[in-house]
């Protein structure tokens, strides 16, 4: 599977060198070579590992970060400079960097996490954690465009909001499973709904309502929506109860309404949803260059490193590298590409939801329906804001755009979901054959094979 | 849970699929109309590239890109006598006139989808075309040179297909100055500077809007006729007398007597266009009634900008805000009130009766050429059916008879094609007082299969007779005197 994905993005790679050179080249492939690199010992880990587990995840997630490296290598290479003490990283390398950090701690979690106790049992105390980090920021951090998002540590930038979305996730997973049972019961009643014990709904609500407060009076409406629409969904796969997930969305909806009448700052968004194109030279300006850029695209797209028609300077599209990363795809690699990143995405979802269903317990099930959730909603969330469809929020896509945390927490959650993944079949112990007898039985395979060859 | 995940799943699958149909929004159905965008920054980047040439009818190339010697293109214009109309690109100062309308059709980004998929192939966005203009440099010159550099415009249209033949506004301006790097931004700055109403940078053809004066009782005799409120032969008993004492309008006096030589008669429409009479239209305008009076003019063009092929003016009989009282309504029907028009709507005012009741679009682009030589025709069409053949008809035969009776003679006489039957109406457009009337002139020739209509105006001009009729003559009989 990897080798497709290495062919794949090589193809895309001297595509995009030879529009730049306007001939056939192959350019100068380091960046991508290194993270075809850097996936194969990654594989290579988690076949050493022995455990059987899923193979398509890695493969997925990688072309998703080829993509994401082409894409940096061809933006100006100046839109971001990080300065590590006398080393200065431009785009692509930095980009490259996050990756490599994020594949490392995938592969840690994936093969360390043999016992998922510390995730289980602590479920507060991360939930503490993640508050005490989210409230860190509002306190300390750094504005952005209005919204308080960043926390800087020394030469390091930060988004908590990222790393917080797993804990949370972590919690509720926690959380859900054990009171599963009770939560399904409807012991409690709110007019003419059924509801379970307020006892037992109120920890969570109101663990999950701060997380949400708080992301909301930092602005960052991205991760609000996001979160939410994360926690009814694991509530409905963890109840069953439809009934719940409808009473979800009517508080979404009011909920959503009043925040419309209240805040100024929402009512602007929702404005410039609606209609861009009236405040084209303004507000709207982001919006309306992401659906030019869409339109340039057109079916085929205008090919890698051909389109975002730079106008002074500057590329075509504003926050091209974060916001608007599916725009540029979109517009260089037209409908077709646009399409097959979703189409990854959902071959993503059906992958983690299929490991949650085979997960071994209730928790594994709902954390890693929980982390696919966050994945794909949260890449739901920023395509349809491109294309107009939702108001545009400032969340990024998992994998692609690109950020640091955003990267950092990708990893994670795709060394998560790896380990969930690990498929215990009765008599799995015994496979788990030692990496030393792998490393053996690989060596005497390719020996045998020279043998043959020379004799 | 797994039945629970499921219905997630597939949740999510439809959320995906709308997605999808969301992207192929914007990447099939809306993407033409986004890259032609004039603010997509494909055209703006694109300020630099090569683009095609805007031609004139004949092959005279108007507009062409040459290098600027720093390795791009800028714009070459040998024949500016076709500003405003063709416009200026500028890298610094935009673009205007065709230049900006056709920017991404002469850059070559005009449609996304259809051919465009296949192109998509290619690895250039960019393929310029030609522009094939209707223009006939020869015409424009005339027209120019017939207008001396006074306030004013003509517009001259081919009736049966809607082709611009001339679209001349001065004062005019240079856009080799406009473009040219060096002397390029004193120059926009002087022109800026000018006072407004003796703008150079303004189309005044098409965004001139004026008192039409007499001109536009054509468009009365259309409402008229239309709606059976007058027929060729009605006469208003009362109209002579009124013309010593005032036509009597909700204690307001319509005022004319400047047909003395009529007499005792009541004019029929024949007789009343060619004596420009005041009184008979104002009576005509108030038979008619302000809505249907409104309803007739929106069918010639009147209430809204003419769709074109640069940006237009609207012209109005009411202003915008309806006919207040039979007052406004009365001066309106005699091209007073609070009546406004631009020079094209008045030519094609003239080009409807011309075509005996048919109104083709106007139109100056007749054709797109792409570089491999194929063409892509803007076939002539008909944009309003006005009213029947034989109402046009007496209408014509009433212009005809303006300029070429011994009761139109001395007002629009001077139009009179030696040797061709020629149809036209003057106009006088008072302005309350300051300063000379602007001088008006619609007509067309030959009179009975007209080849040419025409509007003239000159701002403060005079009267109709004074400056535009013997103008619209002039280019009219050159028209017919050029060979192809």
């Amino acid at each position: 599977m990897l080798l497709l994905v290495g062919v794949v993005l090589m193809v895309g790679w001297v595509s995009l060198a030879s529009t730049a050179a306007e001939r056939p080249t192959l350019g100068d492939p380091r960046a991508l070579l290194v993270l075809l690199a850097m996936l194969a010992v990654v594989h290579l880990v988690l076949t050493v590992d022995g455990r059987r587990r899923d193979q398509v995840l890695l493969p997925v997630v990688g072309l998703l970060m080829g993509l994401s490296v082409l894409l940096m290598s061809r933006l100006p290479q100046d839109h971001v400079i990080q300065r590590f003490g006398s080393l200065e990283l431009p785009l692509a390398s930095l980009q490259l960097l996050w990756i490599g950090l994020s594949l490392g701690i995938a592969s840690f979690i994936a093969v360390g996490l043999r016992d998922d106790l510390v995730l289980r049992s602590y479920k507060y105390t991360w939930a503490v954690a993640g508050i005490v980090l989210l409230l860190l920021v509002f306190v300390l951090g750094d504005e952005t465009n209005g919204a308080r998002l960043t926390l800087h540590i020394g030469p390091f930038a930060g988004q908590p909001s990222e790393l917080l979305k797993i804990i949370l996730v972590v919690f509720l997973a926690a959380y859900l499973a054990d009171n599963r049972a009770l939560l399904a019961g409807q012991d409690s009643r709110l007019g003419p709904l059924r509801l379970p014990p307020l006892l037992y709904l109120l920890p969570m609500l109101l663990i999950w309502g701060l997380a949400l407060a708080t992301v909301v009076i930092q602005r960052d409406l991205g991760a609000a929506l996001l979160f939410y629409g994360v926690f009814l969904l694991l509530l409905y796969v963890a109840t069953q109860r439809r009934d719940l997930l409808a009473l979800g969305v009517v508080l979404f909806i009011v909920g959503g309404v009043a925040l419309y009448a209240f805040f100024p700052h929402v009512q602007e968004r929702v404005q410039i949803w609606l209609d861009p194109f009236a405040t084209a030279q303004g507000a709207g300006f982001q919006i309306v260059r992401g659906l030019y850029a869409l339109g340039r695209g057109g079916v085929l797209g205008t090919g890698l490193g051909a389109g975002l028609p730079g106008v002074g300077g500057a590329p075509s599209i504003p926050a091209v590298h974060t916001d608007f990363v599916f725009a540029a795809l979109g517009e260089e690699l037209g409908l077709v590409g646009s399409l097959a990143i979703l189409a990854l995405y959902a071959v993503f979802a059906e992958r983690g939801l299929r490991i949650a269903a085979g997960a071994r317990d209730e928790f594994r099930t709902l954390l890693a329906a929980g982390l696919t959730l966050v994945i794909v909603v949260q890449a739901a969330i920023i395509v349809a804001g491109n294309a107009k469809l939702i108001p545009l929020t400032g969340i990024t896509l998992p994998w692609i755009a690109y950020g640091g945390s955003s990267m950092l927490a990708g990893g994670i959650v795709l060394g998560l979901l790896l380990a969930v993944a690990v498929e215990d079949r009765p008599g799995a112990a015994a496979e788990r054959i030692g990496w030393r007898e792998r490393v053996g039985d690989a060596a005497r395979a390719a020996a045998g094979r020279v043998e043959r060859v020379v004799r | 849970m797994a039945p629970a995940l499921l219905r997630v799943g597939f949740g999510l699958f439809i959320v995906f699929a709308a997605l999808g149909v969301g992207l192929g929004w914007w990447g099939v159905v809306e993407a033409g109309r986004l890259t032609a965008d004039p603010g997509n920054p494909l055209v703006l980047a694109a300020r630099e590239a090569p683009r095609g040439e805007i031609i004139d009818a004949r092959g005279v190339v108007l507009a062409e890109s040459v290098k600027d010697g720093e390795g791009g293109f800028m714009r070459h214009y040998p024949h500016p006598e076709a500003e405003p109309l063709i416009g200026y690109l500028s890298p610094r100062f935009g673009a205007s006139g065709l230049e900006r309308s056709f920017g991404p059709e002469l850059l070559g980004i005009g449609d996304g989808t259809g051919g465009g998929l296949l192109r998509k192939l290619r690895r250039d966005p960019y393929d310029e075309q030609d522009l094939l203009l209707s223009l006939d440099l020869r015409l424009q010159r005339r027209a120019m040179r017939l207008l001396r550099g006074e306030r004013g415009a003509i517009v001259a249209i081919e009736p049966s297909t809607g082709r611009i033949l001339a679209m001349a506004s001065t004062p005019t301006y240079d856009p080799n100055a406009v473009v040219a790097p060096t002397t390029g931004a004193a120059y926009f700055q002087a022109l800026l500077d000018r006072p407004e109403e003796d703008s150079a940078l303004l189309d005044r053809a098409t965004r001139g809007v004026y008192t039409p004066g007499s001109v536009l009782k054509m468009v009365t005799a259309v409402a008229g006729l239309g709606s059976d409120a007058i027929t060729p032969q009605t006469v208003y008993p009362t109209q002579p007398a009124e013309e010593k004492t005032g036509m009597p309008v909700e204690g307001f006096r319509v005022r004319d007597g400047h047909h003395p030589q009529t007499g005792e008669e009541a004019l029929a429409l024949t007789d009343a266009t060619a004596a420009s009479c005041n009184i008979y239209f104002a009576h005509t305008g108030l038979n008619v009634g302000g809505e249907p009076f409104l309803d007739w003019g929106a069918r010639l063009g009147f209430g809204a900008p003419i769709p074109f092929d640069v940006p237009t003016a609207a012209s109005t009989l009411d202003g915008g805000d309806g006919f207040v009282d039979d007052v406004e309504l009365a001066n309106a029907a005699y091209g007073q009130g609070q009546a406004q028009a631009t020079p094209l709507q008045m030519a094609l005012v003239a080009a409807a009766i011309a075509e005996r009741g048919s109104l083709m679009a106007p139109h100056v682009v007749d054709g797109l050429r792409a570089a491999d030589g194929s063409i892509d025709r803007i076939e002539p069409s008909l944009w309003r059916q006005v009213i029947d053949r034989g109402r046009a008809e007496s209408i014509a035969r009433a212009m005809r008879a303006a300029v070429e009776s011994r009761l139109g003679r001395p007002y629009a006489g001077k139009a009179k094609i030696p040797g061709v039957p020629t149809a036209g109406k003057s106009g006088t457009a008072e302005l309350g007082g300051k300063g000379e009337p602007d001088s008006w002139f619609i007509g067309f020739a030959p009179a009975n299969d007209p080849q040419i209509a025409v509007a003239v105006i000159i701002e403060g001009g005079g009267t109709g007779s004074e400056a535009a009729v013997p103008i619209g003559g002039e280019l009219m009989g050159d028209w017919l005197a050029l060979g192809p």
